[in-house]
């Protein structure tokens, strides 16, 4: 049995609606169970007072490269064969910007303010009213923007083929940047809790 | 060492297994296993035989009729014949160019020729090269201008052939076809004039190879 199961027709497009629905509903309980569904702990990010979302983003980016990697490794998984989101370099560092804006403003972004909606938090809804809306803008203006849209395009480009580094060389200095950013975060933490201890006094 | 470990925190404990994990990738290599790849002649044979890689031309024109865009379409053949004809949205590479194409292996690739054995043959150089997702247009544009582009109702039809030719006819039309109703009589008059190239309006636009797909955080 070899790994992505779809492109290698273990199942098909029904069984893999499902298998999407659990994935779904298992990423959504996990951002749930990180206090995800709060827009005052995710934004308390941008505070540097909390960096729970950077630590929980750091630790499932590095769980999945060192799984993919070790997996494709010994076999069980094609890494050719999986879909990689083409890159598209100029619209993407833009549309990450406004994202961000959007984060710091709203404290949600697209799959958290899901998360808040399910359990029922009445700003989520409005944030995601406020996602459908501005999907409906930008799907009504695309013909003026798809210029824009598809230009600086790089293809499905990974770090390995960009900078021509081995890959697991990149996979260990990947870990760590994360664990450097781990150790920096919790000390960011501590120095911010003391600030506002000594404030509060 | 023991003791070392008892006493770090859980997450410190993570925290070293993703370092130990990461410095042995240093020396695990690469997780690409190079372009060669081995030919299972069993399951390509299997394959062969229940046909699970052939797309039939009714499959496909719905798909482009729905604007389905989760495929590359493959003419293999000529540029002067592409030139002349081809299934909207097709893009065309020659057998011969096959090893330079662009194409990626994760992508869902349809091949069709005039009949059926060149897209055969290059259905056969993919799948050696490790392409996974890779389908025959069955009967190729030979079969497209026969049950698409000119469908013919059989003499003496059923009903049930009635209402399926009325379906077979939207779709010819769709791609600027022209449906054959009359008996075989008229097979002898081949002044089947092929549909223009621009022909069906909404079949032209997607399929674009950098299509982008949609996912979120």
């Amino acid at each position: 049995m070899i790994a992505p199961f779809f492109k290698y027709g273990l199942f098909g497009d029904d069984v893999s609606l499902v298998v999407a629905f659990i994935t779904g509903i298992g990423f959504g309980f996990f951002l749930e169970r990180g206090g995800f569904n709060s827009a005052k702990k995710l934004a308390a990010q941008f505070y540097f007072t909390d960096l729970t979302v950077f630590k929980v983003m750091f630790t499932a980016i590095i769980t999945a490269m060192v799984g993919l990697y070790y997996l494709s490794v010994i076999g069980f998984v094609d890494l050719s064969l999986v879909y990689l989101t083409p890159t598209f370099l100029l619209p993407q560092v833009v549309g990450g910007l406004l994202l961000g804006f959007g984060f710091v403003i709203g404290g949600y972004c697209p799959g958290t303010s899901c998360v808040a909606v399910a359990t029922g938090r009445i700003d989520a809804m409005v944030y995601l009213g406020g996602i459908m809306f501005g999907i409906l803008v930008f799907g009504e203006v695309f013909p003026l923007v798809s210029n824009f849209y598809l230009s600086t395009p790089m293809g499905q480009i990974t770090l390995p083929q960009l900078t021509g580094l081995p890959y697991g060389l990149l996979v260990f200095l990947v870990v760590l940047m994360a664990l450097g950013g781990f150790v920096g975060a919790e000390w960011v933490e501590k120095k911010m809790a003391s600030k506002k201890a000594g404030a509060s006094l | 060492m023991r003791d070392f470990l008892k006493n770090l925190s859980l997450n410190r404990k993570l925290g070293l297994l993703a370092f130990v994990l990461g410095f042995f990738a240093l020396f695990a290599g690469s997780p690409y296993h190079g372009s060669e790849a081995t030919v299972n002649a069993k399951e390509l044979a299997l394959i062969v035989e229940k046909e699970v890689d052939h797309v039939s031309v009714q499959m496909l024109a719905d798909w482009i009729i729905r604007g389905k865009s989760d495929f590359r379409l493959i003419d293999l053949r000529n540029e002067k014949d592409f030139a002349e004809y081809h299934i909207p949205s097709s893009d065309n590479i020659a057998l011969s160019g096959l090893d330079q194409s662009n194409l990626q292996r994760n992508e869902k690739i349809i091949l069709y020729s005039d009949g059926g054995i060149h897209s055969a043959q290059a259905w056969m150089l993919l799948k050696a090269k490790g392409f996974r997702g890779v389908y025959i247009l069955r009967g190729g544009l030979e079969e497209w201008k026969d049950q698409i582009l000119f469908p013919r109702i059989p003499e003496s039809p059923t009903p049930a052939q009635v209402v399926e030719f009325a379906r077979t006819k939207e779709v010819s039309k769709f791609f600027g076809g022209t449906p054959q109703s009359g008996g075989a009589v008229e097979s002898a008059t081949p002044k089947l004039s092929m549909p223009k190239l621009e022909a069906p309006a909404g079949a032209q636009s997607k399929a674009a190879p950098g299509k982008k797909k949609k996912e979120g955080c």
